[in-house]
């Protein structure tokens, strides 16, 4: 039995190794040579002159605004997630999945395609006007508020699943343990229910800042270009084929992503959270 | 039992869920310092009980009166009772010492402040400086908490494990942790909802043991719901035997096993031999065709009886001098007895008796007069 599932697992490491470690090899190769473009094969060398594109304003910026906006799509996630999660499941309804199912939803929808429309419906003229007679966002496309909607919008049923998985996990005799001790209910919550759920806030934390952090495809279409973030200059070096500065950069964000993972795995060591 | 306060009244009290009636007009007293047990089989209604009294259900009819006050909306964390849960419940964020001191941790000043009493607290917090002081006071409170659950630690002799977290405990220990986490707060009346059902049998009689005496050392009363008939004779005061949320019989564990009042408690209560019989004249009874001599009982003559031999009341002996003889059928060896099912009449009798006899021997019993319980014939089964 073991034999076989060994075998059943061996396309899957294969696909692993090439398309993950390899690329992440490559990668980290990359940022410290001097390939782009301009380069030939031949002329490969080690370099760390472009270390001091570290150091460039615009790069610090996009950093800045990349942890800020993570740092407060974070934050909203958890506020409003946590609170629909626990909403969730308090309910009475019989099949909290189909609740479950109703947040996931949009995530079936293509990604870019969701931005659009959402950019769509944020500026002055759009499908929502003509048919509630209102601007439901006001003309906010292109400013820091529709990028922080779109994000948190995209990102937040992570949140919402994962504290709800923990949430779902914390044994009902324990609540009761705790009212029987003597505690109202909101101490309760504070004293037992919370910290007993940290560990899927821990998760679903982790599991909307790296994306909001690394991502360019939300701020590039709800700011048109108006808020840079790290992800973008990323994607700009690519383009303009400036190879180990984008590797270089990617590097930097693995290094966050490493990170958190340890945090993860700290917190939450059997992953039971996770999806 | 008469001169004792009563401390817990159940008036009517009824519950149904999904329009089954798992509580039915239930009418229970309870006083003070006593151990008194709810028995029944899984779905008889006693946890249910257990939890109105908790405070964790409502019932729909009836009151339940504590220290003589009407009880039915108080939430749990209002009532001065503590639960022992079946699974413990303990906290798995904290530690056995911080589960311990959780309730009175979480208590407000007021509360705490009568909890230990103005002096002990001041008392104290001289040790610790100005007692003027709010931040001295309340140091001073969290010495004393921290002092009463080691203390509470000791009781249920699990003092060397205050930092150890509880999923490094076993079930046990845990069960001891769960205990001194109710104890510590002094309640008056302490709910335990098959505390013991998770333990090996042998630490589970040890826990009897302990349990009964530590009931007996602090006073508290204790409201045990067990499907443990063993269990229940060997700590209560009083038994209450239930079944489809009603209440069979009840009184001490003595009267309950010898003068079951009906079929069910006879079979819920031990191994039993329950025999049709008639109520010949006074004090005769006549069963399996022979007049056999009683005591205590008063029915019709003639009535249709139900006759209750406990497998340990035969007496055996000889043939020739024996009421009833029959022929062993089945013989197992118990260690302490031997146990027989013997054949008389078309009618199999269970024995207990140290006498050893093979399978096939002809046997001899006579009963004593004192032995023989009788009760009503029900109509319905």
């Amino acid at each position: 039995m073991n034999k076989e599932f060994k075998v059943l697992a061996k396309p899957y490491m294969v696909w692993l190794s090439i398309l993950v470690f390899v690329p992440i090899l490559a990668m980290v190769l990359i940022s410290i040579s001097n390939l782009d473009s301009s380069v030939s094969v031949g002329e490969l060398v080690i370099s760390l002159n472009h270390f001091k594109l570290l150091l460039e304003s615009s790069t610090l910026i996009a950093f800045r605004n990349s942890l800020i906006f993570a740092t407060a799509t974070t934050f909203l996630s958890f506020v409003f997630g946590y609170f629909i999660a626990y909403e969730i499941k308090l309910s009475k309804f019989k099949n909290k999945f189909i609740l479950l199912t109703i947040i996931i939803l949009p995530m079936w929808s293509n990604l870019i395609l969701r931005t659009e429309s959402l950019a769509n419906i944020m500026s002055e003229n759009n499908i929502l006007k003509s048919i509630l007679g209102f601007n439901l966002f006001g003309n906010i496309s292109g400013t820091w508020m529709a990028v922080l909607f779109g994000l948190v919008f995209t990102y937040m049923p992570f949140m919402i699943l994962s504290v709800y998985t923990a949430l779902e996990k914390i044994d009902f005799a324990l609540e009761e343990a705790a009212l029987d001790l003597g505690l109202p209910p909101i101490k309760k919550f504070w004293k037992v229910v919370f910290p007993l759920s940290l560990k899927g806030v821990v998760t679903g934390s982790i599991m909307v800042f790296l994306p909001t952090l690394a991502g360019f495809a939300i701020p590039k279409i709800l700011s048109r270009g108006q808020i840079v973030f790290i992800g973008t200059i990323i994607e700009n070096k690519f383009v303009y084929t400036n190879y180990n500065h984008g590797a270089l950069l990617a590097v930097v964000i693995l290094f966050f992503i490493l990170g958190s993972i340890l945090l993860l795995t700290k917190f939450d060591k059997e992953g039971e959270t996770l999806l | 039992m008469a001169n004792k306060k009563p401390l817990i009244e159940l008036k009517n009290i009824s519950k149904s869920y999904d329009d089954e009636l798992v509580v039915n007009d239930v009418n229970l007293t309870i006083y003070e310092n006593e151990f008194l047990t709810l028995l029944g089989p899984s779905g008889c209604g006693k946890t249910t009980i257990l939890r109105m009294i908790a405070g964790f259900i409502k019932p729909e009819q009836g009151e339940v009166i504590i220290n003589g006050k009407i009880f039915n909306d108080l939430p749990p964390y209002a009532r001065p009772i503590h639960t022992v849960f079946q699974k413990y419940a303990l906290f798995p964020h904290l530690n056995v010492i911080d589960n311990v001191a959780f309730g009175l941790n979480n208590r407000s000043w007021e509360y705490l402040e009568n909890f230990f009493g103005k002096e002990k607290i001041e008392k104290e917090a001289k040790e610790l400086g100005d007692i003027s002081k709010k931040n001295i006071l309340r140091k001073a409170i969290k010495n004393l908490i921290y002092k009463d659950s080691e203390q509470a630690l000791k009781l249920v002799k699990l003092e060397g494990f205050k930092k150890r977290k509880v999923d490094q405990l076993s079930g046990g220990q845990q069960q001891r942790v769960a205990l001194a986490r109710a104890l510590v707060n002094k309640p008056q009346i302490l709910l335990l909802d098959e505390p013991l059902a998770a333990l090996d049998l042998k630490l589970r009689q040890n826990m009897q043991y302990e349990l009964k005496e530590m009931q007996r050392n602090l006073g508290i009363t204790f409201l045990f719901v067990t499907h443990d008939q063993e269990e229940a004779m060997t700590m209560s005061d009083r038994i209450v035997v239930m079944k489809e949320g009603v209440i069979q019989q009840l009184g001490s564990p003595k009267s309950i096993y010898n003068e079951p009042l009906n079929r069910y408690v006879a079979n819920f209560i031990g191994e039993t031999n329950i025999l049709k019989g008639t109520y010949v004249k006074k004090d005769v009874v006549n069963f399996l065709g022979v007049d056999f001599k009683c005591m205590g009982y008063n029915f019709n003559d003639n009535e249709e009886v139900d006759v209750v031999i406990r497998p340990e009341d035969f007496d055996v002996v000889d043939i020739e001098k024996a009421k009833l003889v029959g022929e062993v059928v089945f013989s197992l060896f118990k260690g302490v007895h031997n146990e027989y099912e013997v054949l008389v009449k078309n009618e199999k009798l269970l024995v207990h008796t140290y006498e050893s006899y093979e399978v096939g021997q002809p046997i001899g019993l006579t009963i004593d007069p004192y032995e023989i319980h009788m009760m009503k014939v029900e109509k319905s089964e």
